[in-house]
C-alpha cells in the first residue's frame, strides 16, 4: 500500500465516474484524527483525489452498499470483497450494480495497540510505516520498529485472501499479508481450553458490561435485516434493558443468524465501545461452519447461502 | 432450590406435527410409559425451530430444550427437516461453546410410528438432564 497505489486508485475512480460506469466511488478518505481513515463517498470526480490507500483503511465498506442507490464503484480490501460476495449470495446486491476495484492489503494497524507498544499518543507519532514483517514507528525523528505481528488486528493475521478474489479492476500488485493463525485464534484457544463453567463465567463477565449500543449489528454486513429480533415487541424476544442475560441471548442469536455470512473482518470487535471480545464468538461461529459444512463465506458467489443449502448427510452425531 | 428428590426436570419439546407429535400421541395410545416431564408444544416442522425459541426456552428456566423432526428424506415440505439440521447443529456447537452444557438441548428424528422411539428419545433426555441438574444459567448468580 503505497502512494503509486493511490495514483493508480484515483485515476481508475476518475475513469469510472468519467464514463458513467457508476453513480458513487465509495472508498476511504484521510480521517480527522492522525492515522485514521473515513469512508468516503462521492459522485465528483475531482474528489476522487481524497481517495487513500493505507494501513488504517479499518471500515468494512460492504455494509454501504446495502442501501447506496445506483451503481456504485467500491474499493475493496480482502475482507471487503469477501462481504461483498456473500451479500449477493443473499441476494442484498446485483453483482452489475458494482464495480469492485480490489485492493491487496497488507494487514491493517491497530493504532491503539502501537500507541500501547511505544507508550506515546498517537499526536506524538510522527509516522507509521508496514514494512513487512516490521512497522517503523517515527517518533521526533527517531525511529522505532515494532513486529507486525503484534501491531495488526488480530483478524487480519488469520487472513486467507489479502488480495481480494473477486473484483473487476486489481489496483496494485497482489500481496501476502504477515499471517499467523495460532496468534489470529490464540483467545479462542483459552476459551475452549476451560470448562464450560469457566466458558459461561467468562462470556457472563464479558457482557455484563455491555450497554446495548448495537454498534456490533450496525457496523457488520451481515447484519441486515430490515427488522431485528431484538426489536420485536410481540413476542418480546429479548428485554432491551440492558442486563446480562439477554446481552448474552442477543449475542448468541446474533451470530447464529450471521453464521455462513461473516467474513471475518472483525468490525464488531473493532467498534464495541466497551471491548467485549465479539470475535472470539464470530470467529468460532465461522470455525464451526467450515468443520461441519466445508462453507467459507464469501467465497464463491454462485454458490447457494450456508442455510438454503444442506447436504442428504450431514451433522447426524448431534442428533438422536 | 429443594433437594434432587424433589426436583423435577422441566423441558420444552418442539415436536414437528407431521411426525414426532404423533408420534408422541401413538406413544400414549399404546401405552408406553415414559416420564411426564416434557411440556409439549406443536410446530409445522422442525424447520420451524428458530434457534431463539431454544434460547428463549432455557432463559424462562426450562431445565432442557428438545426438537424432534422428521427422518431426513421424509420432510412433509421436502426439505424443513435439512435446513433444520444445520441450524441445529451450529446451535448446539455454539451453545457448548459459549458454556451451555450440551445435555440442556437435544434433537431427535421421531416419525408418527415410533411411538416407542419417543417414550425412548424421552426417558434419555430426562435422565441426561436429571444428571446435569436445574438451569440456572440465567439465574442472577447464574452458573
Amino acid at each position: 500500500m503505497d502512494s503509486s497505489m493511490e495514483q493508480e486508485l484515483r485515476k481508475e475512480a476518475r475513469k469510472l465516474l468519467e464514463e458513467g460506469k457508476v453513480d458513487h466511488i465509495l472508498g476511504f478518505a484521510r480521517g480527522s484524527l492522525k492515522f485514521t481513515a473515513t469512508p468516503f463517498i462521492t459522485k465528483e470526480k475531482e474528489e476522487v483525489a481524497s481517495l487513500v490507500i493505507n494501513p488504517f483503511i479499518v471500515n468494512n465498506l460492504a455494509k454501504f452498499l446495502i442501501e447506496l442507490p445506483g451503481r456504485v464503484g467500491i474499493v475493496a480490501k480482502g475482507c471487503d470483497s469477501r462481504s461483498v460476495v456473500s451479500l449477493i449470495q443473499d441476494n442484498q446486491v446485483i453483482r452489475e450494480d458494482v464495480v469492485i476495484i480490489g485492493v491487496p492489503c497488507s494487514g491493517l494497524i491497530d493504532i491503539a495497540k502501537v500507541e500501547k507498544l511505544v507508550n506515546k499518543d498517537r499526536d506524538e507519532i510522527d509516522d507509521i510505516a508496514l514494512q513487512g514483517e516490521k512497522v517503523a514507528v517515527i517518533i521526533g525523528g527517531q525511529k522505532t520498529e515494532l513486529p507486525t505481528k503484534e501491531v495488526l488486528f488480530e483478524h487480519c493475521l488469520g487472513c486467507e485472501s489479502p488480495t481480494p478474489q473477486e473484483y473487476d479492476i486489481l489496483v496494485g500488485k497482489p500481496t501476502n499479508a504477515v499471517g499467523d493463525k495460532e496468534l489470529s485464534r490464540r483467545e479462542i484457544k483459552k476459551l475452549e481450553d476451560m470448562v464450560p463453567e469457566q466458558r459461561w463465567a467468562f462470556w457472563k463477565e464479558q457482557l455484563s458490561r455491555c450497554i446495548r449500543c448495537y454498534a456490533c449489528r450496525q457496523v457488520c454486513p451481515a447484519c441486515f435485516c430490515e427488522r431485528c429480533f431484538v426489536e420485536e415487541s410481540q413476542p418480546q424476544w429479548i428485554s432491551p434493558v440492558s442486563q446480562w442475560q439477554d446481552n448474552l441471548m442477543f449475542q448468541v442469536i446474533r451470530n447464529i443468524h450471521v453464521a455462513g455470512r461473516c467474513t471475518d473482518c472483525g468490525e464488531c470487535e473493532r467498534v464495541c465501545p466497551q471491548n467485549i471480545p465479539l470475535r472470539s464468538l464470530s470467529k468460532k461461529m465461522s470455525e464451526l461452519v467450515d468443520e461441519m459444512f466445508h462453507y467459507q463465506a464469501g467465497i464463491d458467489k454462485n454458490a447457494p447461502a450456508l442455510m438454503t443449502a444442506y447436504e442428504p448427510v450431514e451433522a447426524e452425531d448431534l442428533i438422536m | 432450590m429443594g433437594s434432587k428428590s424433589e426436583w423435577e426436570p422441566r423441558i420444552v419439546g418442539f415436536l414437528c406435527k407431521w411426525c414426532s407429535y404423533a408420534g408422541a400421541d401413538l406413544a400414549g395410545s399404546g401405552r408406553k410409559k415414559y416420564p411426564a416431564n416434557v411440556r409439549i408444544l406443536k410446530v409445522p416442522c422442525s424447520g420451524r425451530v428458530d434457534p431463539l425459541l431454544i434460547l428463549k426456552g432455557l432463559r424462562l428456566g426450562f431445565d432442557g430444550v428438545m426438537v424432534s423432526g422428521c427422518h431426513p428424506g421424509d420432510c412433509h415440505y421436502q426439505t424443513g427437516n435439512y435446513r433444520a439440521r444445520r441450524r441445529i447443529a451450529l446451535t448446539k456447537k455454539f451453545m457448548e461453546y459459549i458454556g451451555i452444557p450440551e445435555e440442556r438441548f437435544k434433537a431427535s428424528w421421531v416419525s408418527a410410528s415410533e411411538g416407542a422411539k419417543f417414550a425412548q428419545v424421552v426417558a434419555a433426555v430426562v435422565k441426561d438432564i436429571e444428571e446435569v441438574g436445574p438451569n440456572r444459567l440465567f439465574a442472577e448468580d447464574g452458573q
